[in-house]
């Protein structure tokens, strides 16, 4: 069962207390800023109550813990299978978790189980030792806030070499693929982690490196609901930040708010709307639609 | 009944959740069939959880309350919160505390030894204890067995107990469950781990606070659906299921709330939509004979089965099955539609036969002249390729269909876009 309160955050705020208080007395202070920190917004009213009044008798009178010790929970079944199925994932050895203690656990699921029907066919190569051997290289950079002497290619198949203050890696579960993102000469640069050919740690270090913030546009479309498209639409961009208002029965203001570097991929997924999503504003965007629609005219007039 | 942030029943809580992320714009009237007062509750439950990703809009017509995020800039799937806030009662969280407090990794205790501890090193001290009867503590033991949070074994007559070892160095595995809490459909359990903090025995060195994570974590998600998480328990029970080979009953929501209907199934597949987040069970209709589709979205519960001894050939059936499936529709069983699209690529455009070779699932992409491609495929269901042939407008050069109504619906919409863009 997933839902179930042993996984709770209050059985995990509460746990947090009494390792606390398994220290040193605690105050109420303490406890409402552990719950503040821990729990929901709400539970400021419900947990340091429970522990006061003795409903759930933990602490004493000074606010020690009466346990005899840290409160600790092993993992459960469902945790550990959970685990143990990791271990078949492709992906699993760019991390190299140890299996100890999985041995006798029964895999919560296999990767045969599950059809991932729309994703790209050129997925990263995870069973590649050099593309592993990069990806832990730009993790440890990441970490340890160290420079890269990167050689790559290009989309177009030329090489290209720098030295990068790696930041981020961003995976993308349409594409299958990860993505290095980090400064090159103080401005951000994106390579694609299939891409790398070589990766060389440098002797620098640099701490604390930020990636410049992503310029965001705004797309302001009309949704007319034929054909499901509202919950279509709403699902297949609900991972963008998105305001949705309702003109009428059938018709729907929808802003939607993107990175700048996404701009051609938001297009053409508009276009897959086709005309029941009407983009209405900005100018240029309406224009970059309305251009394609006139090439294809012309290709095929019907 | 007095209000609590938590709750006893996931379902109420699930459909909620869903209508304020995907729809957003309704108001406290039209949000599902409930009462005003149970829209309320719900509403103020999720703001509990989720306050800082809940926004509204004011109009003349009411406030319409809505949760809205750039996957890009968090670390973790708000909605694993959901399943973490479930009721308990006083004596479960005293009996959790006090026997995993008393029951060592080494020793093991009897049924008699384990309440004569909690009366003596704990319940006996207190000014006011706690009533609990032999009976709700016997359940307690047996319900954390099954949890694998304690073992049993039986000494004679007597039922012996102790607490599990979990034996797994979790530190190792930090970097894997960061990851894959966001990337595997069953996320929330490792965002379970992710929330066991430093006092917890079996978690030392897990993930920090999110304000902390997100400034030093090395990981971003792009193109990241987040709603199949609450989906994560039909999910859970399908994979049990399927694991042991076993039959299911799946009560399924009827569309445009039509009454819950229920089928028999052998499930055979989970397929899953990276484009939309969207999950489906793919299985055999014991009643129709056949294959099909359901939402995971759309079912309510699942009922594990007998197991089933044919379920090989279910499973081969789906090898055949599969071959010619675009997304999921499975259209005529016994049918195939065949469909060709022709489309121009300049030249330095080679990108667009990389995007097509990337993109078309099954098929073939042919160079007919230095300008030319053509895919060339068989589909159950053409129709459900509309979509991403559209992706295509500026460049397609023919569209051929053996279904007619997908060169139809292709021409009204390139018709109807022309006049939405005063073409």
């Amino acid at each position: 069962m997933i839902f179930s309160e042993v996984y709770g955050v209050y059985f995990q705020t509460v746990a947090e207390i009494l390792a606390c208080a398994s220290k040193g007395p605690v105050t109420e202070k303490k406890i409402r800023e552990i719950v503040e920190r821990e729990a929901f917004a709400e539970s400021v009213l419900t947990i340091p109550a429970a522990l006061k009044d003795g409903r759930w008798p933990f602490l004493d009178k000074e606010g020690r813990s009466r346990l005899k010790q840290e409160p600790g929970m092993p993992l459960t079944t469902l945790e550990k299978r959970w685990l143990k199925a990791l271990l078949q994932d492709v992906r699993i050895g760019l991390f190299e978790p140890s299996c100890e203690g999985l041995e006798d656990v029964e895999p919560l699921f296999t990767p045969d189980m599950f059809v991932y029907f729309d994703r790209y066919a050129d997925g990263d190569p995870y069973g590649d030792w050099q593309y592993v051997e990069h990806f832990r290289m730009v993790r440890t950079a990441i970490k340890e806030g160290r420079r890269l002497r990167i050689r790559y290619r290009m989309r177009k198949g030329k090489e290209c070499r720098v030295i990068c203050v790696p930041c981020k890696l961003e995976y993308s579960a349409k594409d299958d693929k990860f993505r290095l993102l980090g400064l090159v000469g103080g401005h951000g640069t994106t390579i694609n982690m299939a891409r790398v050919l070589e990766c060389r740690f440098l002797p620098e270090c640099e701490k604390g490196a930020k990636l410049p913030a992503c310029e965001k546009r705004k797309v302001e479309l009309l949704l007319t609901d034929e054909r499901n498209a509202l919950e279509r639409a709403m699902l297949h961009f609900s991972h963008f930040e998105k305001v949705t208002e309702r003109l009428d029965e059938k018709h729907y203001h929808f802003l939607l708010r993107y990175d700048k570097e996404d701009e051609t991929e938001v297009l053409i997924r508009i276009l897959s709307f086709g005309p029941r999503l009407k983009v209405i504003a900005p100018e240029e965007f309406v224009g970059e639609i309305r251009a394609r629609l006139e090439r294809q005219k012309k290709l095929w007039a019907l | 009944m007095a209000y609590s942030e938590l709750i006893k029943n996931f379902e109420s809580i699930r459909d909620y959740m869903r209508e304020f992320y995907v729809y957003g714009f309704r108001r406290r009237g039209e949000v599902g069939v409930r009462s005003a007062r149970s829209y309320d509750n719900e509403r103020r439950r999720i703001e509990s959880w989720l306050g800082e990703y809940m926004s509204f809009t004011q109009s003349a017509s009411g406030r319409a309350q809505f949760l809205s995020v750039d996957s890009r800039d968090i670390l973790h799937n708000p909605f694993f919160q959901a399943f973490r806030a479930k009721s308990f009662t006083d004596k479960d969280i005293i009996l959790h505390f006090y026997l995993l407090d008393l029951l060592g990794e080494e020793t093991w205790l009897t049924f008699r030894e384990v309440v004569d501890g909690l009366y003596e090193s704990y319940f006996d001290k207190l000014d006011h204890p706690p009533a609990l009867d032999e009976s709700t503590i016997r359940n307690k033991l047996k319900e954390y067995v099954a949890l694998g949070l304690l073992e049993q074994k039986k000494e004679g007559k007597s039922i012996c107990y102790r607490k599990a070892k979990s034996g797994v160095d979790l530190s190792s595995w930090e970097e894997a469950v960061t990851f894959f809490s966001e990337e595997n459909p069953l996320g929330v359990i490792g965002s379970f781990l992710l929330a066991r903090k430093k006092s917890g025995n079996a978690a030392d060195n897990m993930a920090a606070d999110d304000a902390k994570d997100l400034e030093t974590a090395y990981f971003r998600f792009r193109h990241h659906y987040m709603l199949y998480a609450l989906d994560s328990q039909v999910l859970y029970d399908l994979l049990d299921a399927m694991s042991g080979k076993c039959a299911v009953e799946v009560a399924v929501a009827g569309r445009r709330r039509q009454p819950v209907r229920k089928y028999a199934l052998y499930p055979v597949k989970i397929f899953i939509s990276t484009q939309t987040g969207r999950e489906y069970l793919l299985a055999y209709e014991y009643e129709q004979r056949r294959l099909s589709f359901f939402r995971l979205d759309h079912i309510k519960s699942v009922k594990k089965g007998h197991a089933e001894k044919n379920w090989e050939s279910y499973e081969q059936r789906f090898e055949k099955f599969g071959k010619h499936l675009w997304g999921v529709s499975a259209g005529q069983e016994r049918r195939s539609e065949h469909l060709e699209m022709t489309i121009a690529v300049c030249a330095g455009e080679e990108y667009i036969v990389q995007r097509l070779n990337r993109e078309r699932r099954n098929g073939r992409v042919e160079r007919v002249d230095e300008g030319t491609y053509r895919y060339v495929t068989d589909m159950r269901d053409a129709t459900e390729m509309l979509p991403w042939i559209r992706t295509f407008i500026g460049r397609i050069v023919k569209l051929e269909c053996s279904n007619p109504a997908v060169i139809e619906t292709y021409e009204n919409d390139m018709k109807e876009m022309g006049e939405l863009y005063d073409l």
